[in-house]
């Protein structure tokens, strides 16, 4: 399992576990990333918010909150 | 009485939601605050078949926590027993993630529909749904639409008049049985004994039982008050409620939607081009060139008509009023403030219409999602969403461009943020008076010295205006990191945009007119004089504050002009040259009926020192804009209280900007 924020573009993987405050769950989870939940990472750039593919969505994420974010990488 | 139906629309952000709303509603919308509270209310009505609807437009969120204003009235207004309908909006294209708002309303004993937008995208995906397999899974009615057809509203409100009679609540107990049956069942089973004492008609107790599991503040709260004790949480009550919403969407659309084919590629060129590490920053600048010079060509004929208002009515009513025994002084009254507001008004709505269009398109195509992603990381240190970098970057056009351009930030409170700070961005009027005021004061060299230090200011003027009002408009406490989906490109309906451009237009032109005569009959009075200036009650006062002002770092004269900035930028001159060139009175040239006297900057430097002439420039820049950007912002806002907040602190921190800057250039100058 890697912190989401070390997928590098291009890879997918599963999300295994999240953690972080009750408001930063029930956002995460409203926005369709919840466990076992399949992701593509789109763009993984320094200095800029991730951006990963799940659920038919693009969606942009902070990237010291996705730290919190683990993932088990799959081919 | 007429028979009064309340519908709630109630979807996540990109859910084609304000489409709907505006759709139904037309031009009977009133929008304004929910008591109490920093977010925007927005209501409209229609009427069909004799019967009143009024839609309540709710403020767009993820799912129904309780984690920030806009969540908390939703959730309120959802639960009201007198609400008749709530209308869940879900995106087709995007089905299982947007259907997750309906999984967090299942149990809430509203009456509801459900509508699927976007029909057109899933569609173009490849994508089929069967809205009636799931209409008998839900027990409500579901309907599915192509938010921009026109045609399509017919069949909307039928279902509204038939739902809203029906009154069918969703069926949801598959939810509850699965939260029974999970890992965390036993717990489930506590928490739905505890919630018997705090059920209300609309809320039941498996809701709430489901909200205690994720440790909801506000329900957790109506429990102590009730004097329960909530079972003790481990912090991952939210996973497991979220997991099983999910599952029960999954199971919900299981034979439901039906790929046909597999979808194109994810990212598209442009799209690799507008996120891209250095094109995305580029393009972002490229495209904002292109929004402001686009805006000023779609507004161009109403800003042409707004001057020539003037130059077309003045001659006329000296011709008409004159020999009907009209005395000159009225006319000139009837000039200096109907037909300046009008013809101010009338240049204004063009701005409007046209910020309005612009940045409608660059939203609807999906365009500033990617802009906000780009710029994320230095605008959320100040405290403001990557995307407020454009209405921003419009204020060096026009400051009544930010103000119109900030429609396209989310949240309300947000939204009063980026205007406040994006006064502080010089606008194109002040790059004519400024630069024009420095050459003659400081020559060539010098002039870019003073540009450059005025920079400098607006750097940290925005950071500090960012610090001060982000306090109260975006406490550091409800700030999270992006968490923002991007919609796909789509098509704009430039119909659409256009029709609700123009409606933002009309509502302008309403409400800013009054407004604006308004000031300019109080600036006339203040500024009326029968002989040269010094029969002005501006000048007695300006002569009477002096020794105040001069501490401020600014003489009567510089005072004057500095106070007539604040109704319009070509004022500075205006006045100056009123002052020192005898060249029109103060009010001929603040309206603009005289323009400034040619060589005004240079008799002025010759009379002003420069020590004192540095803290008028910086001054005058840092003021309020001019009277449209107030009216403006008050248009937007629609809150006096927040326009005069933002005025009064653009005014005071002029005042000191000035003072800082005459006693530091004194020591050396």
């Amino acid at each position: 399992m890697v912190a989401l924020s070390k997928v590098r573009d291009g890879e997918e993987g599963v999300i295994m576990d999240v953690s972080g405050d009750k408001r930063y769950l029930s956002r995460i989870m409203s926005v369709g990333l919840n466990i076992g939940c399949r992701v593509k990472m789109l763009q993984n750039i320094k200095c800029r918010p991730l951006l990963v593919y799940g659920r038919d969505t693009m969606i942009a994420l902070n990237r010291e909150e996705a730290e919190h974010i683990k993932v088990e990488v799959r081919a | 009485m007429e028979k009064l139906i309340t519908i709630a629309l109630l979807g996540q952000p990109n859910s084609g939601k304000s489409t709907i709303f505006n759709t139904l509603t037309r031009m009977r919308q009133h929008v304004g605050n929910w008591p109490g509270k920093t977010v925007e209310k927005k209501e409209g009505f229609f009427v069909r078949n004799g019967v009143r609807y009024r839609v309540t437009d709710l403020p767009g969120s993820y799912c129904l926590s309780a984690n920030s204003d806009e969540e908390i009235v939703t959730r309120n207004y959802i639960a009201q027993n007198d609400l008749d309908l709530v209308c869940v909006l879900a995106d087709a294209s995007q089905l299982e993630r947007s259907m997750y708002m309906l999984a967090d309303f299942a149990g809430i004993r509203t009456p509801a529909v459900l509508l699927l937008t976007m029909m057109d995208v899933a569609q173009a995906q490849g994508k089929c749904i069967d809205t009636d397999v799931l209409s008998d899974r839900l027990g409500i009615p579901v309907l599915g639409l192509n938010a921009s057809d026109e045609k399509a509203y017919d069949g909307l409100k039928e279902l509204l008049e038939r739902a809203a009679a029906e009154g069918k609540t969703l069926a949801a107990s598959k939810l509850w049985t699965a939260m029974e049956e999970g890992e965390k069942g036993e717990e489930f089973e506590a928490c739905l004994r505890l919630a018997e004492r705090i059920t209300t008609e609309r809320l039941p107790a498996c809701w709430l039982a489901g909200k205690m599991l994720e440790e909801d503040a506000s329900v957790l709260r109506r429990l102590k008050e009730a004097g329960a004790e909530a079972v003790r949480p481990d912090g991952r009550g939210a996973l497991y409620v979220s997991g099983i919403r999910f599952d029960w969407i999954g199971e919900l659309l299981d034979g439901v939607v039906t790929q046909e084919r597999n979808e194109d590629k994810i990212l598209s060129r442009f799209d690799r081009i507008a996120i891209g590490p250095r094109s995305g920053p580029w393009l972002a600048f490229g495209m904002s060139v292109a929004a402001l010079l686009g805006a000023m060509i779609v507004a161009a004929p109403l800003m042409g008509l707004g001057s020539a208002i003037p130059l077309l009515l003045n001659p006329l009513l000296d011709r008409t009023l004159g020999p009907a025994g009209v005395s000159a002084g009225t006319i000139h009254f009837v000039k200096a403030t109907l037909v300046t507001a009008l013809g101010w008004v009338v240049a204004m709505t063009g701005f409007v219409f046209a910020m309005s269009f612009v940045m409608g398109v660059l939203e609807e195509v999906g365009y500033m999602a990617r802009v906000s992603y780009v710029f994320d990381r230095s605008m959320s240190r100040i405290g403001l969403q990557g995307k407020a970098i454009m209405p921003m970057f419009m204020g060096l056009g026009c400051t009544m461009g930010s103000a119109s351009g900030a429609r396209v930030i989310d949240s309300y409170g947000q939204k009063i943020l980026t205007i406040a700070v994006a006064w502080a961005v010089p606008c194109g009027a002040t790059f004519v008076v400024i630069p024009t005021l420095a050459n003659a004061f400081f020559g060539g060299v010098g002039g870019v010295l003073v540009m450059l230090l005025i920079f400098a200011v607006m750097f940290l003027h925005i950071i500090v205006t960012a610090k001060i009002f982000g306090r109260r408009l975006n406490p550091a406490k409800q700030r999270t990191g992006i968490i923002m989906e991007l919609p796909p490109y789509h098509r704009p309906r430039l119909g659409f945009i256009f029709r609700n451009s123009l409606m933002r237009m009309w509502d302008v032109f309403r409400r800013a007119f009054s407004v604006e005569i308004v000031v300019c009959v109080i600036f006339y009075l203040l500024s009326a004089s029968p002989s040269g200036i010094e029969g002005s009650i501006l000048y007695k006062a300006g002569i009477w504050i002096e020794p105040v002002s001069r501490f401020f770092g600014m003489g009567w004269q510089t005072f004057m002009s500095f106070a007539a900035a604040t109704v319009s930028k070509e004022a500075v001159l205006g006045v100056l040259s009123a002052i020192f060139a005898n060249s029109g009175s103060v009010i001929d040239t603040t309206m603009g009926l005289t323009g400034a006297s040619d060589s005004v900057a240079q008799i002025a430097a010759s009379m002003i020192p420069r020590a004192e002439a540095l803290a008028f420039i910086v001054a005058v820049t840092f003021n309020i804009p001019c009277l449209q950007a107030v009216v403006s912002t008050y248009h937007e806002t629609h809150s006096a209280k927040w326009t005069a907040k933002i005025g009064t602190y653009y005014v005071a921190s002029a005042l000191l900007l000035s003072c800082l800057t005459y006693h530091i250039a004194g020591l050396f100058m």
